[in-house]
């Protein structure tokens, strides 16, 4: 596990690569790939699709017909010496409210009795900590996040579940996340959030952002459906705190 | 899923590549014309009738208002297109007119056309209508055999594969199975043998990654794929070559070819080529 010397281009056939920078899942390797997207971005190359960054790798979509693949390697190459330095671009910190138990974590209880904690101090510990954003991915809008306490360390179930309702926060190995639609998964359901991780209807569909720091704020069931009602009607913001300045 | 017979139906209308119009798979919808309007059906096999009447397809031809559009079930491919002239009106959204249902984006409220629908025709330019009967010349149409042969550029992950694990996926061939939709085609045949464990730290999937997860069958992963995985990626299927695996169905086969990235980039320039001869002046 470590960070590598240089970037590593693996073709992901002839219109995209994979900008390989370490074989690990670390905020130090992440903050690399963000920045990495950052100076791609900032830097207007021609001919360069769409980025899509993961834990430790940065997805680049090219035209091939624009941006050759010398290029496009002679681009990254001149880019790595400022990987290792730069400060992680900066997050949003965000408090996303969250109902856990009962009909909104059905597996919250379980949670509790398998790693011999009360449900309490589950929840506590959960919404206690950083959760950061590695990534967006799998379905629209949902994040990757990892930052809790070791204590909440879990595996995933044994056998995923066909459908998990949108909002559901879970949990499974280190990490967290949110289901953005409802969809099948593996993730032990300590609650949901009334909240849209994703609205298509909206001009900014997508509400987080690799880089972001999530910290869950427990609401009761009364409270979920008025911020789910808000919700709906289009007058909810969730608090958004100042970018963390690198 | 087919882009080739996708932008050649919107060239024959006059209109821009990635002007919205339908996709049909397998069977058309029959369509009611409520206003004059220059179409173009191209793709798969599934022919096209003006009011029960055959009409040429691969061509630009005219309709009236009250006349009725049909499709029969496709014979050969998979995937068949309409273009109309000035395209459909739909919502540009996170920059693409396509629908995608998974994430109920896109098009007609996110979902697969229901009988009643009104699709909406937005104007064409004025001087953008070519004249009718523009054809792409028969020679210069693709065909739908019953085994397709897909270029790969192999990797991201081909080192956590056997030797022999590359050598049965390049042999193959592998038969597509009934999970075969927008987001994937799942295959089936020779067992592909991973090196090193089947899972990696998730990452982007390219269109055309193919994932082979623990049991060692090959999922190609198309356009409305998830953005993230976990399993290793044996070879990407070439742009180019998408729309071969997109007009198969199920029960069909296809063998895979190793090419270079340089071969591959030669053979989207020999497509572009390819798709500009068949668009006719």
């Amino acid at each position: 596990m470590s960070l590598y010397a240089a970037p590593r281009l693996l073709p992901a056939g002839d219109a995209a690569v994979s900008v390989e920078l370490a074989d690990e899942i670390s905020r130090e390797a992440n903050a690399r790939v963000l920045t990495l997207e950052r100076l791609l971005l900032d830097g207007r190359v021609p001919g360069i699709v769409e980025t899509l960054p993961t834990f430790r790798a940065l997805l680049v979509t090219y035209d091939p017909l624009v941006l050759s693949w010398e290029r496009l390697r002679a681009v990254v190459d001149a880019l790595a010496p400022r990987l290792a330095r730069a400060p992680a671009p900066p997050g949003r910190h965000l408090e996303l409210p969250c109902a856990y138990g009962g009909e909104y974590g059905p597996d919250l209880e379980e949670v509790a009795r398998r790693l011999g904690l009360a449900p309490a101090d589950v929840i506590r510990l959960h919404a206690s900590a950083d959760h950061y954003v590695y990534f967006i991915g799998f379905t629209p809008g949902l994040p990757y996040m990892s930052g809790q306490p070791l204590e909440l360390t879990i595996p995933r179930l044994d056998r995923p579940r066909t459908k998990t309702p949108a909002g559901s926060v879970g949990i499974g190995g280190t990490q967290t996340s949110i289901y953005s639609v409802e969809s099948p998964g593996g993730f032990w359901v300590l609650g949901r959030t009334p909240l849209k991780l994703y609205d298509p209807g909206a001009a900014d569909p997508i509400l987080l952002r690799a880089g972001d720091h999530v910290r869950f704020r427990p609401i009761d069931g009364t409270e979920f459906r008025a911020i789910a009602q808000a919700v709906a009607a289009g007058a909810y913001r969730p608090r958004v705190d100042a970018l963390e300045s690198p | 899923m087919d882009r080739g017979a996708f932008v050649l139906a919107n060239r024959l209308v006059g209109n821009e590549d990635g002007a919205a119009g339908l996709e049909m798979t397998l069977k058309g919808p029959g369509l009611e014309v409520r206003r004059d309007a220059v179409l173009a059906a191209t793709g798969a096999e599934m022919g096209l009738t003006i009011n029960m009447r055959e009409a040429p397809v691969w061509t630009a031809v005219r309709v009236r208002a009250g006349d009725v559009v049909a499709f029969r079930a496709a014979t050969a491919g998979c995937r068949g297109y309409l273009a109309v002239a000035g395209g459909l009106d739909v919502p540009t959204m996170l920059g693409s007119c396509a629908t995608y249902l998974r994430g109920r984006l896109g098009g007609v409220g996110g979902r697969a056309l229901q009988k009643g629908d009104v699709l909406a025709v937005r104007l064409a330019r004025p001087d953008g209508v070519p004249p009718p009967e523009r054809a792409v010349p028969p020679e210069r149409r693709p065909r739908y055999p019953a085994e397709v042969e897909c270029r790969v550029v192999l990797g991201p992950q081909a080192d956590h594969f056997t030797e022999e694990g590359i050598r049965a996926f390049v042999e193959g061939p592998y038969e597509v199975t009934p999970q075969a939709d927008r987001m994937g085609y799942r295959l089936k045949g020779p067992v592909i043998e991973h090196a090193r464990g089947h899972d990696i730290i998730s990452d982007g999937i390219p269109l055309g990654g193919i994932q082979v997860p623990g049991e060692g069958q090959p999922i190609v992963l198309l356009v409305d794929r998830q953005t993230t995985g976990g399993y290793t990626k044996i070879a990407t299927v070439i742009g180019p070559d998408i729309a071969r695996i997109g007009q198969t169905r199920p029960g069909q086969r296809i063998r895979f070819r190793k090419v270079t990235v340089e071969q591959a980039h030669a053979a989207l320039a020999e497509e572009v080529r390819r798709l500009d001869e068949a668009t006719p002046h």
